[in-house]
């Protein structure tokens, strides 16, 4: 087949992608994708002009402004001109800020009827990647309506529920896993707070503190050494507001009832009229505070609550209201600060137990500074009594495994054997020299047997069943979570490319990219793959590869892309998705080849069809994970041999199919696949042109062949003069 | 006759016959100082324009630490600087490393080379500040 008309088939598959991209069709996709949302979305007293409370509390037809604290609204329907309570809805970021995969949380209106049964849910905003192109955002809209009539109490995970366990599995998304765990907690963390407020949820009684008898007087440097008095600082930067020396707000907090603690710092009489005032199962806390603006705010009214400080327990929240509120009229600990607000709150909940640690939380709004939208965010710090002032120390608290600890938990086995495929890769070209030297040029299955085993496993195991396919995206993620909120748990949460990419890294600086592109990427085992099978099966005489001239233009091109690319995403993530299409990963593993519109079939077809004829095509010329990754290959640590005859030699030249061996014999490591294909010519003594000349010298001259050496020569026949014994003389 | 193990041709840098510790060490300058006499000598335009923007470079970190500048200004500053820094070290210090970061070989640098070298140093660099002043929360997003 002529070159340059394959290369018009390629150029042609990539006109129609690139025109499918820029289709009208494929912008409709785009939804709830970074959609605008009314500017006081999040402000605005009367939430549902913004949103469409109706459809998530079906039969409602009238909605209360927002109240409480995390805020939801009243759902009500009309009946003879008689109001009916029939359900509440809320906004998930009034409530919680879990990021998802991108770094940003997705906004979603959840509706709960008056007995906590789910009526509705709707995604008004997300930024993930993975569902602006490649799975249909119907499917995250599908994946949530798995919680419609699920009660919000009940313990609702993802994945199959294990025998044994009160839990309610759901079907996850196949991959966009880290999107529905992070889209878990946030309707049911956000379905629990607002339960628990509205009374539906009831706090179970946790055993009451009980001290110890230490009646130490301490000082505030003691206090706050020992963890009796804590700090929570939040600085105006944090919210979006220009920096400045002063903090936003630096409150020092701690808690009342501990006798020892509440003497230091109230004085004895102050602690013996605080105690006399409170029930037994009443606490107390004190903050006092400095900073620009105020913990109490100062739209507070009489009657109302204190929005900007709340204590959490577990999943329970408890606000303070006027009635919760002492005067704090000095601290009597020796060294305390100068403040310029404070207060007594009294917790009167009987589930809140001070033997367990809390939480004291500011809630406070962050300005997006392009949009000028406030954002709720909310600054925590954990507190909990001192061992020595409880009765037998601490209780034991088993605090419930992180998302991404079940998610390992849960696939251990699966997370064992990728692991010990990376392991035995990494083992096995470590120590291709022993390998290559097994092999020769008509017979490379010592090498070959490893490397098409590593195809295989990585096409069906690693593509095909874990969808741990690397990508350029997740780069482009990872520089966004970098700029706006990086959650490590996030990219745990995906044990399987998380793993990957360590070993990405690792050996693209030992090795150079090539173990990976080469060996283990699995659209790049199946691109090779193909290509053999089609010599195998008779279509060698079809195969091809681009004239040098070409390729040494052509191999720019994944350069570009990554550029482009990594350019694009500074202005638009989301049209730098768009264009990472040019990667035909989800096509072909995430989603599926005819699960997608024709336009990526085609393509992802079409270079996979062209891969039959040219080996790996998308990985030499296109592909912009392989550009990027080349880049640091410049630098790899550990390259491979050469010796001086290569320089006129073209044997390894001409069988290089990656084209990575230039006119003078040198290895481009950027370009290279490590197909070792060349490492075994190297020892080969009969097919190493310079190796086979000196055998035959040597065949001629009767001198034995001795051993090769790492240079790629025999070893040099040393000439041994034999020594002479010497005469033992007795003494 | 052209060397097969070294994709250019081998090079020298005046401090690659010291001892280790003195030649990581000049190694370490380098990274940091692209400049050199004998490039000062052969495109005065060029580096004398490099120092320029080098310097307005380093003002664009101190005000983003300062809290005068956005992210986006400073990854624009960082990646114009870059590009020129490429330029500079092509005429200055045209070699980069062979082999393990331990080693002591040398060769000239291709164009490709370099973009690698400062691409990849300047990325590692402006991580470092990155992070560094988002954790001292001087930075804000």
């Amino acid at each position: 087949m002529n070159p340059l008309s394959a290369l018009r088939r390629l150029a042609v598959a990539a006109l129609f992608a690139t025109t499918a991209l820029l289709s009208a069709p494929v912008l409709a996709e785009q939804g709830a994708y970074e959609a605008p949302l009314p500017a006081g979305i999040n402000t605005d007293a009367e939430l549902c002009i913004h949103v469409p409370c109706g459809e998530v509390v079906p039969g409602a037809d009238s909605f209360s402004p927002r109240k409480g604290k995390p805020a939801y609204v009243e759902a009500y329907r009309s009946e003879g001109g008689q109001k009916t309570l029939v359900g509440y809805a809320f906004l998930s970021t009034d409530i919680v800020d879990i990021p998802a995969y991108s770094g940003k949380p997705v906004i979603t209106l959840i509706g709960m009827d008056t007995k906590g049964i789910i009526t509705g849910t709707k995604i008004l905003r997300h930024s993930e990647p993975i569902l602006l192109l490649g799975i249909p955002e119907s499917v995250l809209t599908k994946f949530i309506r798995q919680y419609l009539g699920k009660f919000v109490g009940d313990k609702i995970e993802i994945g199959k529920a294990r025998e044994g366990e009160a839990m309610i599995g759901l079907d996850a998304i196949t991959g966009a896993t880290v999107t529905v765990i992070a889209q878990n907690q946030v309707i049911m963390r956000s379905g629990v707070a607002i339960a628990r407020q509205v009374g539906i949820l009831k706090v179970e009684p946790k055993p009451a503190i009980r001290f110890a008898a230490v009646n130490d007087k301490l000082g505030w440097d003691q206090l706050v050494a020992e963890g009796s008095v804590r700090r929570l600082t939040v600085r105006p930067e944090q919210l979006g507001m220009p920096r400045a020396d002063q903090p936003y707000i630096d409150m020092y907090y701690g808690f009342l009832n501990t006798p020892s603690v509440g003497r230091s710092l109230l004085g004895d009489d102050g602690y013996n009229s605080l105690m006399s005032r409170l029930k037994p199962t009443d606490n107390a806390i004190f903050i006092v505070a400095n900073g620009t603006d105020s913990f109490k705010g100062s739209g507070f009214v009489r009657g109302g609550i204190y929005d900007r400080v709340q204590v959490a327990q577990d999943m329970d929240a408890y606000t303070f209201r006027d009635l919760d509120y002492l005067n704090l009229w000095g601290l009597k600990a020796a060294g305390a600060p100068a403040y310029k607000e404070s207060a007594i709150f009294i917790i009167r909940d009987p589930g809140f137990s001070a033997a367990y640690p809390w939480n004291l939380v500011f809630l406070a709004n962050k300005l997006d500074r392009e949009t000028g939208h406030r954002d709720f965010v909310s600054f925590s710090d954990e507190y909990w009594v001192p061992a020595r002032y409880m009765e037998g120390g601490r209780p034991a608290v088993i605090k419930p495994d992180a998302p991404w600890v079940k998610v390992w938990k849960a696939r251990a086995l699966e997370i064992a054997l990728f692991s010990t495929l990376l392991i035995v890769v990494a083992i096995v070209y470590a120590k291709r020299d022993a390998l290559t030297r097994r092999s020769t040029r008509k017979n490379k299955w010592p090498v070959n047997a490893f490397k098409y085993t590593a195809w295989i496993i990585s096409i069906g195991f690693v593509g095909f069943g874990l969808l741990a396919q690397p990508s350029i995206t997740q780069v482009l993620t990872w520089f966004h979570s970098l700029l706006f909120k990086w959650e490590w748990e996030l990219f745990l949460t995906d044990p399987f490319i998380f793993l990957f990419w360590i070993f990405i890294i690792v050996t693209t600086f030992v090795w150079g990219r090539g173990l990976f592109c080469g060996w283990l990427c699995p659209f790049g085992s199946l691109s090779e793959l193909l290509y053999k099978v089609g010599k195998a099966i008779g279509l060698g005489r079809f195969q091809f590869a681009l004239p040098m001239k070409w390729h040494n233009r052509l191999k720019w091109v994944k350069y570009a892309a990554f550029f482009v690319l990594l350019a694009v995403s500074m202005f638009s993530m989301g049209l730098a998705e768009k264009l990472a299409e040019i990667e035909p990963f989800k096509t072909t593993y995430l989603v599926g080849l005819f699960n997608r519109s024709w336009p990526y079939t085609l393509f992802a077809a079409s270079l996979l069809g062209l891969s039959i004829f040219m080996e790996r095509p998308f990985c030499k010329y296109l592909c912009p994970l392989g550009g990027a990754l080349a880049m640091p290959s410049t630098f790899r640590w550990f390259g491979l041999r050469r010796k001086q005859e290569c320089s006129s030699c073209k044997a390894c030249a001409v069988g290089c199919g990656s084209l990575a061996i230039d006119e003078h014999g040198r290895i481009d490591h950027r370009e290279c696949m490590h197909c070792l294909d060349c490492m075994v010519l190297y020892t080969d003594e009969h097919a190493c042109p310079p190796l086979a000349q000196e055998r035959k010298r040597r065949l001629k001259a009767d001198l034995p062949l001795t051993p090769i050496g790492k240079d790629g020569y025999y070893m040099p026949i040393k000439k041994v003069i034999p020594i002479k014994p010497v005469p033992v003389t007795k003494a | 006759m052209i060397d097969p193990r070294s994709m250019t041709e081998p090079m020298q840098p005046p401090y690659a016959s010291g001892g280790t510790v003195t030649r990581l060490a000049a190694e370490l300058w380098d990274h940091l100082w692209p400049w050199s006499r004998s490039g000062f000598q052969r495109q005065r335009a060029i580096q004398a324009a490099g120092l320029a923007l080098a310097v307005a470079a380093s003002l664009a970190w101190v005000f983003a630490a300062l809290g005068q500048l956005a992210p986006a200004a400073i990854i624009g500053w960082w990646f114009g600087w870059s590009v020129f820094e490429i330029a500079v070290r092509m005429g200055s210090k045209p070699y980069v490393k062979e082999g393990p970061w331990w080693g002591s070989r040398y060769r000239r640098a291709g164009l490709m080379d370099m973009i690698c070298y400062v691409g990849f140093k300047n990325l590692l660099i402006g991580a470092v500040m990155f992070i560094g002043l988002k954790s001292a929360g001087l930075l804000v997003l």
